[in-house]
């Protein structure tokens, strides 16, 4: 079971700079979860306290947004989660 | 609304546009099918500066340009149709002198007005398609609805900081702007570096272009993802949400 992050620019302090990572999980919330147990720190960048995805983050399944309830979204081998930011200016 | 444009003599049209008109695939009929065009530009902000400036100086025929503000000192940091003398101005009134004098060609109306649901449709009639220049997800949410209801091409584009975000909508061919963002967050004044909207509205208009002329290949289906202080481009392909409350009753198109 592997699963592709690609990693917007703001997460990959936390990656070594590492722009695309594999992980294992379920749901979008476990590979959060997975990518956490290997890059520590980094759910912090993504959640709040409460393990909830903070307002400016937007994950994308496939070139699908996740939303609603994102961290509950399955996934399955081979698929691509995409980790971007909500940019809204003109 | 509106002030006539300035038809040139043949002769000087063709020496306006003839490093553009050389490009392969481009020509005269290119340059014609620019000049027939109406085009909404939909804020004359750092985006929109940048797009009807490039725009305008592409020849496309007619540019309806919109917002509701005026000028402001924080402004000229990156909203760069506009100067000193400007601050206190409508920013249509000023964008409109500013592009007349870019060239005279262009039939630029310049429409103070704030976009609403009430207003939104009339605002782009008559026009082509719509270029997305605005910096709240409630407006562009309205516009990619009146895309969509008017069956014509919506451009979508946003900034922040040294970031931005691009991508083609056709509605019927393409993820709509809410099969891509089916939420958005609150409006807040973030950052912004001028040469973030420099990079996009240059993207946005150059898919303008090529829509227009009939060449090159679109960013549909695609969001460019561009981060300046990494330099680097990512690109995300897209998929249309078949449960998406905009665009749903329009499956069956090509993807």
């Amino acid at each position: 079971m592997s699963v592709k992050v690609r990693l917007h620019p703001y997460l990959r302090k936390c990656t070594d700079g590492r722009r695309e990572v594999e992980v294992a999980g379920q749901t979008v919330g476990e590979c959060i979860d997975d990518l956490e147990a290997r890059f520590p720190g980094i759910k912090r960048q993504l959640c709040d306290e409460r393990g909830k995805l903070l307002a400016k983050c937007d994950i994308h399944v496939n070139g699908r947004s996740s939303y609603p309830e994102e961290l509950a979204k399955p996934v399955e081998d081979g698929d691509e989660l995409t980790i971007v930011t909500f940019v809204a200016e003109g | 609304m509106g002030k006539g444009a300035v038809r040139m003599t043949a002769r000087a049209e063709l020496r306006r546009y003839e490093r553009q008109v050389m490009i392969e695939g481009f020509g005269g009929k290119g340059q014609e099918r620019l000049r027939k065009a109406k085009v909404v530009v939909a804020g004359a902000g750092g985006l929109g500066s940048v797009i009807s400036i490039y725009l305008a100086v592409a020849g496309v025929g007619k540019i309806r340009l919109i917002d509701h503000d005026r000028v402001e000192l924080g402004n000229l940091n990156r909203q760069v149709l506009y100067g000193d003398d400007d601050i206190g101005r409508a920013k249509v009134d000023s964008a409109r002198e500013k592009l007349a004098s870019l060239n005279p060609e262009v039939m630029v109306e310049a429409v103070r007005e704030t976009i609403t649901e009430g207003s939104a449709f009339e605002l782009v009639d008559g026009c082509d398609l719509i270029v997305d220049a605005m910096d709240n997800f409630g407006a562009r949410y309205i516009l990619n609805k009146v895309a969509i209801d008017r069956g014509i091409p919506f451009f979508h584009g946003a900034v922040r900081g040294f970031e931005g975000r691009a991508t083609t909508i056709v509605p019927g061919q393409t993820a709509c702007l809410r099969c891509v963002y089916a939420r958005a967050p609150q409006p807040e004044a973030a950052p912004v570096i001028g040469v973030a909207p420099a990079v996009i509205g240059s993207i946005q208009a150059t898919e303008v272009i090529k829509y227009i002329v009939g060449i090159g290949e679109l960013l549909m289906n695609r969001l460019l993802i561009y981060d300046g202080l990494s330099l680097e481009f990512m690109e995300m392909k897209l998929k249309r949400r078949p449960d998406c409350e905009e665009c749903q009753h329009l499956i069956g198109g090509t993807e």
